[in-house]
């Protein structure tokens, strides 16, 4: 049984009429398009760019999370009305009515967002203009060239098109000229400045299915270049001066300058790894890639140096001692000495063979406690004071040539090349 | 008798052949007959069974056109939101968003959906009867992802007063953007704020406000963060324009976050402070040990350059410096100058060692020289020869450090006994080239450590 109630006189009850029956949505098949036979119907374009949500580079694709709103007329929904003002329906309702298949091409994912129902506004007007609007986040591919990264600049494009209906059927196009793209006051992105926004269309040919219209959105993104400073060419920079101090340190002290430069290279190679676990991986030479190996190759080459060095001192002295006659490379030398030439710690003085290989720590102190007994011998300590007189200073003038150009050479060249590399890439 | 009983046998056997077909036809043919057949019998009174209406006949569901807002042509219909955080999920630096966990509820009133009700109570009804009758369509701008939860069944929950009030309630997980500033990057504070509007209806159509105010935001007893401190939650409405569609009403939930910066101190000042300590470690031991020092500044360096990659790998890439990155560099900078005074050090040494020696050969050549009056040229005894490879002199050797035993020696293997002699030169000479020297290293004893103090009070004043 009806429960059979006295209404009262509602304010909020103005119109009896179900919107079906306001709109005539029994009459109204879906199926066909407004203008069904006749010529294309015009579906106007606005775009509200809420936010870029993410760029990635591995993926080359981009994030964005848009207002998509169309506009078109339907003679099937017009209604009467005396004030001439828009209705505003539930998004369900749509599924009643025919609505344009707009999508989004090359695009990798995409949903309407659905909370708290779905993110949909029909809006109609009593001459049957409707205005169609959803919030959309979609994920589209964007080729990017990476030849000049970081101090690049991508460029990257959205675009729509109806999936059924060719240009015969439905023309889209952006329904305030290039203005109809609009961007939220606080867009920005951290890594990335947006230079612009420029909306632009054209046509789409398919060999299958013919002519459709495209419209396209596209910005330009310019990276911000402090990041990869701070976090690549800063630590290059310093690596390579800090090769260039092992040139001022003293060329007898082997274990250090060797240690020195062996160091500042596995650092090169640890920045190296670092920058290219978050890069896709290209077949070709990036920018920074340029950068960082040329600093590799010149604390690389600073090792290099120091071998040559070393080796031309030892040359040297072997020459000098066979012509004096004498064989053996046994120099007596003082604790401190001793120390500084092959890094062991002694506390007595030792007498030390500076052969190319020289002997470990332990071999060296026990020869030590040897000849403490025959430094005693002072005469001999007289000839062979003069001996070393002279054949030091030879060794000494002749090689640290090599040196005292390479503390010139190395900075110039390294201050060359940075002119070369930042004029050519900013 | 026999042919009786086979009779009966027979005529037992045909009875249930025709019932047992008799029932075939029935099943195939009226479900309904069977079913009405076999379930009559006598209910017992179930009080669960008040009301014998369904709920399409009580809030008249037929009737009521979901597509049409209530008071469709008329008024704006004023909607109430009250919000009950349940939690802050989590806060990503990298993606620049949150999640939040919240019941989210709306009231109105929908005079369609009145009930004639003696006892002036509400009904609940199942989540599902949302799909026939109009709701808000509040959704969250600027949000990424979002999600009703549907285990074990939708949460929604919908509850209709008699004279039309409606209360509806949901449980939603929303990810949100919300932008953040890391200039003051680990002693920051970020606000974020999440916004509802309604997606269709603009303020002519429908009027979102706080149900109690200021009241309206609750949050859960536990709700914490392990990395910020949540600081206050409270609300603000607003309206917002959009050029093609009109205004809107906008209600802003609006949180602060502090950062705990106990786990950045551990991970990152802690460690570079050390390092930094570590090199200075290199100026107190001795300028000839070439191969250590060396290696120990080095190595600092490497070790501050692995924790600055450390920092930055969980870290959005923003194009400004951050605080932790200031520190970071100028302990760097730090670590790398005490390398550069080693550098320093030792390229002195050496061309003092060299500018001796030429004055020492000017006098004359060196042979033939008596091991004493070499001593008198230079103040101090030396074993053996400046001009071996090694090259380090015993005049920089601090004469007050030689081993007893040794000055024994020396003083025994001497030709002239002018010990006191020696000693006065050792004084003088000796430790003019000391100063010379090792000043170096006994400024920067100083320098360094009070440079970094500094450095490290104007920085935590700055920040803190």
């Amino acid at each position: 049984k009806r429960e059979i109630k006295v209404r009262k006189l509602d304010s909020t009850k103005v119109q009896p009429l179900k919107s079906e029956q306001l709109l005539h949505i029994e009459d109204h098949d879906f199926a066909l398009r407004p203008g069904f036979g006749g010529s294309p119907i015009p579906v106007g374009i606005d775009v509200q760019v809420e936010s870029i949500d993410s760029i990635s580079e591995v993926d080359m694709d981009f994030t964005m999370t848009l207002y998509l709103r169309h506009y078109w007329k339907d003679e099937r929904l017009s209604f009467r009305s005396n004030k001439n003002k828009s209705m505003t329906f539930d998004g369900r309702l749509i599924k009643k009515i025919w609505v344009p298949d707009v999508f989004f091409v090359h695009s990798k994912r995409s949903f309407i967002h659905d909370t708290t129902v779905e993110n949909i506004m029909l809006r109609v007007y009593p001459d049957g203009n409707v205005l169609f609007s959803l919030r959309i986040t979609v994920s589209a591919m964007c080729f990017m060239d990476f030849s000049r990264f970081p101090l690049d600049t991508q460029n990257c494009s959205l675009e729509l098109e109806s999936y059924a209906y060719n240009e015969d059927d439905l023309m889209l196009y952006w329904k305030h000229g290039n203005k109809s793209l609009s961007t939220d006051e606080q867009i920005s992105l951290s890594q990335f400045f947006i230079e612009e926004f420029s909306a632009s269309s054209g046509l789409a040919f398919y060999s299958s299915t013919g002519w459709y219209n495209r419209l396209f959105i596209n910005f330009a993104l310019r990276r911000h270049i402090l990041f990869f400073v701070l976090q690549s060419y800063f630590p290059a920079m310093l690596m390579v001066m800090l090769s260039w101090v092992s040139f001022w340190i003293d060329r007898r002290a082997v274990p250090a300058r060797v240690s020195l430069g062996i160091t500042t290279v596995l650092t090169m190679s640890t920045i190296m790894t670092g920058l290219s676990a978050s890069m896709p991986q290209v077949s070709y030479i990036k920018a920074v890639d340029v950068y960082l190996w040329i600093s590799f190759l010149f604390v690389f080459l600073s090792v290099i140096e120091y071998a040559a060095v070393n080796y031309l001192t030892t040359i040297e002295e072997r020459k000098q001692l066979k012509k004096r006659g004498k064989v053996s490379g046994m120099y007596s030398m003082d604790a401190a000495q001793a120390m500084a030439f092959d890094g062991c710690f002694h506390d007595t003085d030792v007498d030390m063979d500076l052969s190319p290989f020289p002997d470990p720590c332990e071999e060296n102190e026990t020869r030590a406690s040897q000849t403490n007994i025959s430094n005693e011998d002072t005469p001999r300590l007289r000839r062979r004071r003069s001996l070393k007189g002279n054949v030091g200073r030879i060794i000494l003038q002749n090689n640290h040539v090599i040196d005292t150009y390479s503390r010139i050479i190395f900075p110039s060249v390294y201050i060359v090349f940075n002119f070369f590399y930042w004029g050519l890439y900013m | 008798m026999p042919y009786f009983t086979k009779l009966l046998l027979l005529i037992f056997c045909l009875v249930l052949l025709v019932e047992s077909r008799k029932h075939r036809r029935r099943r195939w043919t009226s479900h309904l007959d069977v079913q009405r057949a076999s379930h009559i019998f006598k209910k017992n009174q179930d009080l669960t069974k008040a009301r014998k209406g369904k709920t399409e006949q009580l809030l008249k569901i037929d009737e009521h056109d979901f597509t049409m807002r209530p008071a469709f042509g008329g008024p704006a219909i004023p909607v109430g939101v009250d919000v009950q955080v349940e939690s802050l999920d989590s806060i990503s630096e990298v993606d620049m968003d949150f999640t939040m966990t919240l019941y989210l509820r709306h009231y109105w009133k929908d005079e369609r959906l009145s009930f004639r009700s003696t006892n002036n109570k509400s009904m609940t009804f199942d989540g599902r009867l949302v799909k026939k009758i109009w709701v808000p369509d509040v959704f969250f701008v600027h949000s990424k992802r979002s999600f009703i939860h549907d285990t074990t069944t939708e949460n929604i929950m919908l509850r209709v007063f008699p004279d039309g009030h409606v209360l509806y309630s949901m449980r939603v997980t929303v990810t949100a953007m919300c932008n953040m500033d890391f200039s003051r990057f680990p002693l920051d504070s970020q606000t974020c704020s999440l916004e509802l509007e309604s997606y269709a209806y603009t303020d002519e159509d429908l009027m979102l406000y706080w149900k109690n105010g200021n009241e309206s935001l609750k949050t859960d007893e536990k709700i914490s963060l392990s990395q910020f401190l949540i600081q206050k939650f409270h609300t603000t409405s607003r309206l917002a324009f959009y050029s093609s569609t009109g205004w809107y009403n906008r209600l802003y939930i609006n949180f602060t976050l502090r950062r705990h910066i106990f786990f950045f101190l551990l991970q990152t000042y802690f460690p570079a402070t050390l390092m930094v300590m570590l090199s200075w470690v290199s100026f107190w031991i001795d300028r000839r040990a070439v191969p250590a020092r060396v290696s120990l500044g080095i190595t600092t360096v490497l070790t501050m350059s692995t924790i600055i990659t450390g920092v930055n790998a969980s870290m959005p890439r923003v194009s400004y410096i951050k605080a932790v990155d200031i520190y970071l560099w100028v302990s760097f900078v730090f670590v790398f100058l005490s390398v550069l005074e080693y550098a320093a050090v030792n390229y002195l040494t050496t061309v003092q060692e060299r500018k001796e020696r030429k004055l020492r050969e000017r006098f004359s050549c060196s042979c033939g020289i008596p091991h004493s009056k070499t001593m008198m040229l230079d103040g101090n005894y030396s074993e053996s020869d400046a001009n071996s490879l090694a090259g380090y002199t015993r005049n920089q050797m601090v004469p007050e450090e030689e081993k007893p035993e040794k000055v024994v020696v020396h003083l025994a293997m001497s030709n002239e006994s002018n010990s006191s002699r020696k000693r006065g030169l050792k004084g003088h000479v000796g430790l003019r080239i000391i100063q010379n020297t090792h000043a170096i290293d006994k400024y920067s004893r100083l320098i360094f450590p009070g440079t970094y103090i500094v450095f490290n009070l104007i920085y935590w004043s700055v920040f803190s």
